[in-house]
């Protein structure tokens, strides 16, 4: 389903990681640990081809990645003029399927706050929009880096429910600091 | 899932518009500089009788600054606020180039169209051939919004962005303000006594020239975004 195939990144003349190589099936759930500058964070931009890397491949699901690849990050911004559900018509408009606006607000528990823009957003409600943001397209990987950053008791549940729910759809790379969060994992990694 | 082009450009189009009239950075910065630069040329020329080449190169020089200070902004803005991963991960390259470019030419139009009314007014000159005028102003403001819209998309991804900028605006918008220049000169000055602005033929020439530079440019534009957009 995912194959990363001796992938390297070099940042200047430094390394950050060099030879990764694993393959995640259905229900596969991987844990990558490792402390701060290690590169858990570049590894999942580089999955998601948001940075190049320097050498290796990645294999992603078949199909277009804007509806097969989800990704939910810390850095990831969001408009700060647009409300909750002008983004998630925005995600849908673009990627070509539907916004599943209700299902994803009920689900991520943000109904309330649907009209808000987000810059009047707190930081565990933007990541709650950014999980709903990532997973609209039921995508068949899902990435998450730091999921639980910022979330309250509730919102640690969420992240323990997507991540379920994932696994029964296809696969999941988590990225963090936190050794709690091994409880969403099957599988780890850690970079040194 | 079904992917449509006309729905992922409404999309972004409408996002530019949403952020614009919420924020409206870009069409304050836009007019505000028109306003400026209208009142410093016309104060700067006060009882004096500036031929129709004074008043077209002028008129350029305000369009080139107000359009050149805001829209490029709507592509370093993403990077510089880290929206532009949210773009990368859902959108594709030529549908988010499309939407933005569209807003961008009609933010354009409207900033040029307030700017050459005033700029006008205040100057006191007469438009000799108002259709030629008109041809020249819309496909200029399409060509600018074009060309600085492709200036701020390569940009972009550089991390000296607003040198970069400047650098690539240079020599893409010299042959678009001489075309410009001498559209409206033509448009203004034809059979003005003691004035020589070529003839008509003239000025439609360089208005062929301008619509031909703003479809090369709107029409080339997603090609060279999408190669620099994901690399």
């Amino acid at each position: 389903m995912l194959r990363v195939d001796r992938l390297g990144k070099k940042y200047g003349g430094r390394w950050i990681f060099r030879g990764l190589s694993f393959e995640l099936g259905q229900g596969d759930r991987l844990v990558i640990l490792g402390r701060n500058g290690s590169g858990k964070s570049t590894l999942l931009r580089t999955i998601a081809g948001l940075t190049a890397k320097t050498e290796g491949t990645v294999s992603l699901p078949d199909g277009d990645p804007r509806w097969t690849l989800g990704l939910c990050a810390l850095e990831q911004s969001v408009y700060g003029q647009l409300t909750i559900s002008e983004h998630l018509q925005l995600t849908a408009d673009l990627r070509g399927c539907p916004p599943r606006t209700d299902e994803l607000l009920e689900k991520v528990n943000l109904g309330y706050a649907r009209s808000m823009p987000a810059s009047q957003l707190s930081t565990g409600m933007k990541a709650r929009l950014k999980l709903a943001m990532a997973i609209q397209s039921n995508p068949l990987a899902l990435l998450l880096d730091e999921p639980g950053a910022g979330l309250d008791e509730e919102g640690r549940n969420l992240v323990d429910l997507i991540t379920s729910e994932q696994a029964d759809r296809g696969c999941l790379i988590v990225a963090t600091n936190d050794p709690l969060e091994r409880r969403l994992a099957n599988l780890e990694l850690q970079l040194a | 899932m079904n992917s449509n082009w006309r729905r992922e450009v409404e999309a972004v189009f409408r996002k530019e518009w949403q952020t614009e009239m919420r924020s409206q950075s870009g069409l304050v910065t836009g007019l505000l500089f028109s306003v400026v630069t209208v009142y410093a040329i016309s104060f700067a020329s006060l009882n004096a009788s500036m031929t129709s080449t004074v008043v077209s190169g002028m008129l350029w020089v305000a369009l080139l600054f107000s359009t050149s200070a805001s829209l490029p902004r709507t592509f370093l803005a993403e990077e510089e606020l880290g929206t532009a991963d949210l773009l990368r991960l859902t959108g594709r390259p030529h549908a988010i180039f499309w939407g933005k470019s569209l807003f961008n030419c009609f933010q354009s139009v409207i900033t040029g169209t307030i700017l050459s009314t005033l700029y006008l007014g205040f100057t006191g000159k007469a438009i000799a051939v108002p259709w030629l005028f008109a041809v020249s102003l819309v496909a200029g403001c399409l060509s600018l919004a074009g060309a600085v819209t492709l200036c701020g998309a390569i940009a972009s991804q550089a991390s000296n962005r607003a040198v970069l900028s400047a650098a690539i605006a240079v020599p893409l918008l010299l042959p678009l303000v001489s075309l410009g220049v001498s559209a409206v000169r033509v448009s203004l000055g034809l059979h003005v006594k003691h004035e020589d602005v070529g003839t008509l033929a003239d000025g439609i020439g360089a208005a062929i020239g301008l619509v031909g530079y703003a479809g090369a440019t709107l029409a080339t534009g997603p090609w060279i975004f999408a190669a620099v957009w994901k690399s």
